[in-house]
Order: structure tokens, then sequence, then C-alpha cells
């Protein structure tokens, strides 16, 4: 019983995921209630992780491969609030496109319990599956909209997704033929005891999963999929994916490369891809970005280039001593700062073309006179993505760079800094835009409650992020705790 | 016995011409069954070092399982998807059907 | 025994069967009288002349029955051991979670079914 207990979290999620199927086949008439039923799911779910952090008593599950400790908690909480942001933001889309409401739902539920075991899990099976539960229904999800781009969108996504899941599973085949093992802990002490002699053979299985993930992380080469689905998929399921699945994959990449690949004549290595990646993806995503016109395609060439500012706290390994963990805790502040900012961006961003139909960034010009609160909202967001103060963003930005100079990574904190300020002109030319562009129509955009809310809570957390980052830090700090060595 | 060697070379063997076809091919049904033998690949890895390797022989044989069900859940919907491509635009061909640039 | 002992009876049933086919073939190209005629080409010798190429599209509506076969099919492969360690030595915790798992599928099943999914429209 005690294991079905520490998977709470994921079981009302699931359960969640379950009644809302029901509810929509059985009782159509109350079709209404449906998000409020997934909303009433994930609240139950922060609860139960809630009583986890309440009862101090972290523990493994299923003879080892899941895990309830601190870091999985940080990322239950993240989840459950990126998916009842993206549940809330969804309900005017959803209702517009008329069908499928539960099935919608469902699987936004279904992946989010996904990407809870995702985080959770400390075995190589448990991960692969944990990794195709969240990634099917975001497939089904980026082809939910009624026109063929939709589901071209779909259809590529899935097609690149299986091709990087297979070569994810190459890696970890030769990675349980090195080690005898797919637990975690297992891996790390065979590499321990005698992983030298099978070195470049360890290393080409970390290339390898870093290949597979960095398809879900959505850094440069592996970004292809990008721009073209953000574009194509309906907009709150962009939303989703470029917080939701992104957060999951540095997740498990952090447990993977931490916990069992964290030997020192290895991560020497790897740290080295990482530093390259992550400037190679700033630099590529930043510059695609200055010349899109079309503002979904802009945002998901900037979350290329964020998630190379994430990669900045995986190179930063190499601290050594007490700070072992700074890289770590580094990539966790990011994340939550990330997840609030770029979905206060994307509801806005739904907000307005739904109701301009237009996602031409020229169309939002004068959208300060048309909406200021949403004007002001989007225009917050991206200071905060830019990295200045006082935003959420900033803190990230400071913390993740303060990790790669402790590393001796000067020269990739350099490349970061300069980047910003290319984000910067690509960021607030958007702002310029809608403060100082000439409005097209004179009519107000109108916002719907459900939105205005979800819209509040991500700039909300930017906000008080952004004066009083003392809590995140501290809990992202303890989260990455648990790979700290003695 | 067969020594282990040549399981993984078949496998490795299998593997590239699966990425061969994915690069090579356009229409996405053929894209697709390049991914399963990739995948099958894969499976054939597992088995090989689970009954070479591992002295339970069960770790590998337990991943290649959930391989072989999973890429069947994702056949299913990628083909599920063709179809309706296929419905409103009568082809299944990934660059035809590329209004999105590959 | 060695590998090649125990594969020795294979290489012996590949050359048979071989062989087999081979003579097969070649005797009926002998033997058989052949009749070149226009006749020949249609889909029946006899009965009905065929309306349209015999070249006709699958319809649509049978790749949906085949993925939801697909799908179902291939849950049987966590069944099979499953089926083979249930004699063994293994709490009764176990037969009840196969229960709970086939009961998942049947949930999906008729959950398809009410959708209208099953229905041949």
């Amino acid at each position: 019983m005690s294991d079905l207990d520490i998977v709470g979290p994921q079981l009302a999620v699931l359960v969640a995921a379950a009644a809302v199927l029901l509810v929509d086949a059985l009782i159509p008439q109350h079709r209404r209630i449906v998000p409020f039923v997934a909303l009433a799911g994930l609240a139950l779910s922060a609860a139960w992780t809630l009583s986890w952090v309440a009862r101090d008593d972290y523990q493994t599950a299923f003879e080892g491969t899941l895990s309830l400790d601190k870091f999985s908690v940080f990322f239950y909480f993240l989840f459950a609030g990126i998916t009842a942001t993206v549940v809330l933001a969804s309900i005017d889309w959803v209702n517009r496109a008329g069908r499928g409401q539960g099935e919608y739902y469902a699987l936004v539920l279904t992946s989010c319990a996904g990407l809870m075991f995702l985080s959770a899990s400390r075995d190589l099976i448990t991960i692969y599956v944990a990794l195709e539960l969240s990634s099917i229904p975001q497939y089904i999800l980026a082809g939910w909209g009624k026109d063929n781009r939709s589901s071209e969108a779909g259809l590529k996504y899935l097609l690149l997704g299986a091709v990087a899941s297979s070569i994810l599973l190459y890696g970890m085949a030769l990675l349980y033929g090195l080690t005898g093992t797919t637990m975690l802990d297992g891996i790390a002490d065979a590499i321990a005891a005698d992983g030298e002699s099978h070195r470049s053979l360890l290393v080409l299985a970390s290339v390898l999963l870093i290949a597979g993930f960095g398809f879900k992380m959505a850094v440069v080469p592996f970004q292809m999929w990008v721009p073209d689905v953000y574009q194509g998929a309906p907009t709150p399921v962009a939303a989703y994916l470029s917080v939701g699945s992104k957060a999951a994959a540095f997740a498990v990449v952090l447990r993977i490369f931490f916990e069992a690949l964290g030997e020192g004549f290895l991560s020497d290595d790897w740290s080295t891809v990482f530093a390259v990646l992550a400037a190679v993806s700033m630099t590529v995503g930043n510059v695609m970005a200055v010349v899109q016109t079309d503002i979904k395609r802009m945002l998901g060439y900037s979350s290329i280039a964020q998630a190379g500012n994430f990669m900045v706290g995986l190179a930063a390994i190499s601290v050594s001593g007490e700070e072992f963990t700074l890289g770590a805790s580094s990539v966790l502040v990011f994340l939550a700062a990330y997840a609030f900012t770029n979905l206060g961006a994307f509801i806005a961003v739904i907000a307005i073309s739904q109701r301009i139909g237009s996602d031409q960034i020229k169309d939002y010009a004068g959208m300060w006179k048309r909406s200021p609160v949403l004007a002001l909202a989007l225009a917050f967001c991206l200071v905060s993505l830019t990295g200045i103060p006082p935003t959420a963003g900033f803190w990230a930005k400071m913390y993740i760079f303060n990790a790669g100079i402790r590393a001796d990574l000067a020269w990739l904190v350099i490349i970061g800094v300069l980047n910003s300020v290319i984000s910067g002109y690509y960021y607030l030319s958007v702002a310029r835009q809608m403060f100082l562009g000439d409005a097209e129509g004179a009519d107000r955009v109108r916002v719907s409650p459900s939105i205005g809310l979800s819209l509040g809570v991500a700039t909300l957390g930017v906000l008080v992020f952004g004066i009083l980052p003392t809590p995140l830090i501290s809990a992202a700090k303890d989260a990455a705790e648990i790979f700290s060595r003695q | 016995m067969v020594p282990m060697e040549n399981y993984l070379i078949l496998s490795a063997i299998v593997f590239s011409l699966g990425v061969y076809g994915v690069l090579a091919r356009r229409n996405a049904v053929l894209v697709l069954m390049s991914v399963e033998l990739m995948l099958n690949a894969v499976s054939l890895n597992f088995i090989a070092f689970a009954t070479y390797l591992d002295p339970d022989r069960i770790l590998g044989a337990i991943f290649a399982v959930f391989v072989i069900t999973v890429a069947a859940a994702e056949v299913g919907l990628a083909l599920a998807i063709v179809i309706r491509l296929f419905r409103s635009r009568s082809t299944s061909n990934v660059d035809e059907a590329a209004i999105l640039k590959w | 025994m060695s590998f090649y002992d125990t594969w020795s009876a294979v290489l012996i049933a590949t050359i048979a069967g071989f062989t087999l086919v081979f003579t097969a073939l070649v005797a009926t190209k002998l033997l058989a009288p052949y009749a070149r005629e226009r006749a020949k080409g249609v889909s029946y010798e006899c009965g009905m002349l065929p309306i349209g190429r015999n070249w006709s599209q699958i319809h649509v509506r049978y790749y949906l029955l085949a993925i939801l076969f697909l799908i179902f099919d291939v849950e049987t492969v966590f069944i099979f051991p499953w089926a083979v360690t249930l004699g063994a030595d293994v709490p009764l915790f176990v037969f009840y979670e196969m229960l709970v798992f086939i009961g998942v599928l049947v949930l999906g099943l008729g959950y398809a079914w009410k959708r209208g999914v099953l229905e041949w429209k």
C-alpha cells in the first residue's frame, strides 16, 4: 500500500484523467465542469505532495525504481502548477474547437502524470516508459487543431520524437550492457568500480543519451521540430510543450548525469559537450529568433535559446566540494522562473490572437491602446525572458551565470551575456510595437475570466519571484541536495 | 554459442539501415517503418546483453517488452494521423504534406 | 554439441525446402499445358466479368480497425510472462494486478465503443 501512497500525486492526476473522460462520455449535458474536474485532480495531487512534505519521510517505491525525494517534490509542484495554468488557458480554445473536450483534458493530465513519473524515476526502464507516457499524449495534442497544419505538426513531432527515443534507447542499451543494471545507483557503482576500462563506450552512451534527451530539451542540433510544431500546434499546447516537456527533460538529465554518470573522469567529458551545446543553442536560437515575423515561431526559437541558458547549469558540474550541486540548483531556479515567464507570454499571445485572429508580430502594433493589461503583461514577461530586473528571469540568469563562473566557464558566460543582448533586441521590439505602433483596429481586446486568471497567476509569479527570489532559490537548493556527495 | 559481438554488429547494422531510411524516405509510412527498424535493433541489443551479461537475464527482456508495446502505440498513433492527413489531402508523402518545412 | 551441430538441421531443412520448390516450379514449366489468352488476365476466369481495375485501394476504415487490433494485440505481450510466472510461487497480489490491467483495457474498449469508433460507417 505504501508504494501506492508514494505515487499518490501521479495517481491523483491519472484518476482525474479517467474522471474527465467519464464525465464527458456519460453526462454530456454537464460538459462544462470537465476542466474543473481536471483542476480538482491537480489540486488533489498538489495536496498529496504537500502531505509528503509535511510527513518529511522521503523514500523509494517499487523496488527503488521511483524515488520520492525533495527533487521530485519540487517538480511535482512545478508540473501541477504548469498543467493547471495550461488547463485554465485552454478552456476558451477547447470550447471553440467544440469537440473532444474530455479527451483534450484527459490527454493533458496523462501527459502531466508522465512528467511527474519522469522526474521521480531512478531506473532506465521507468524513465523510458515515463518519457513515452508524457510524449504520446503530446503528439496527439500537437495534432489537435482542425487544420492540416496542426496534423502535420503532430505527425512531424511524432516521427522525430520516435527517432529521438530510439537513439536514446540505444544509449540506454549500451549503458545496460556496460554495467549490467538499469538502476541509476547501480550504474554509478559499476562505473566507479571499473568504468575507466570502458571509457570510450561510456562516452558514446552519454552522447547518445544527450542526443535523445536533447530532442525533448529542444537544443541545437536537435531543435528542427520546435518552430514548426509551436507554430502548427494549438497555442495552449505549444505553451505546455515549451515549459512542461522541457522541464521534465532537464529533470531526468540532471538525475541521469549527476547521479549515474557523475563519476569524475566521465563528467569532464560530458560537461564539455553540454558547454558547447549551450553556446551553440543560445546563439542559433537568438539569431534565428531575430528574423521571425510570427510570434509563435519567435517564441519557439527563443525557447531554444533559453534551453541553451539552462545547459550552462549542466555544464557547471565541475564545481567541486560543497558547491557541487550549485549547477543543478541553478537549473531548477531557471526552470521555475522560465515556466512562469514563458507561460505568461504564451497565454498573452493566446488572448491577443484569439481576438485579432493573427500571430503576426506586426499585427500587435498599438496593442497598448486596445488592451493595456494584456500589453503590459506580455511586455513584462518578455522583459523577464531577457533577464532584466525586477523579474524572476533576472535572478535565474544571475544564478545560472554565477554557477558558470564558479565552474571556470567564463567564456560560456560571456557568450551568454552577449546573447542576452541579442535576445533583448527582439523581445523588446515586440514591446516597442505594442506601445509605440499605431493600432490597426480601434476595437478593444477583451479577455475571458479563465485566461485572465491564468495570465494573472503567471505574471504574478514572475513578479513575486522577481522581488523575493529567496524562497525559490532555497527550495531549489534543497532539491538539488540529493546530488551532493560526502 | 554465437559470440555476443555478432548480435551487437547485426543490431548496429539494422539500426544504421533504419537511420538511412529515416533520412532518405519522404513517405511518412516508410519513415515510420524505418523507425521500427531502429527500435527493433535496440531490442535486439537489450536481449543480447541480457542473455550474455546479466546473471538474472531479466532486465533486458523487460526493457524489450516495453519497447515493443510503446512502439506499437506510436505506430497506431502515427497511422491515425496519416489517415487524417490523407483524408483531407490524399497524400502520405512527408514532402507533399509539408506546409511546415521538414 | 557445438554450434554447427545445433544448426545443421536448419541448414538441411533450408536446402530441402529450396530443392522441393525449385523442382516443383521446373516441373510445372515443363509438363503443364499453357494457353496464352486475354481471358487469362482477368481476375476471375469464370463468372462475371470484373468492373474497374483490380488494383483497388483498401478503404481507410480498415486501417482504423487495424490500429485498434494492433494496440490490443500487443498488450498480450505483458500477459504471456504473467501467465508463465503465475504457476510459480508468487503472491496472489500478482493475479489481481493483471485483472486491473485487463480492466483498464476493457474500460478503454468500452469508451471507444461508446464514442462510436467501432461503428462501420
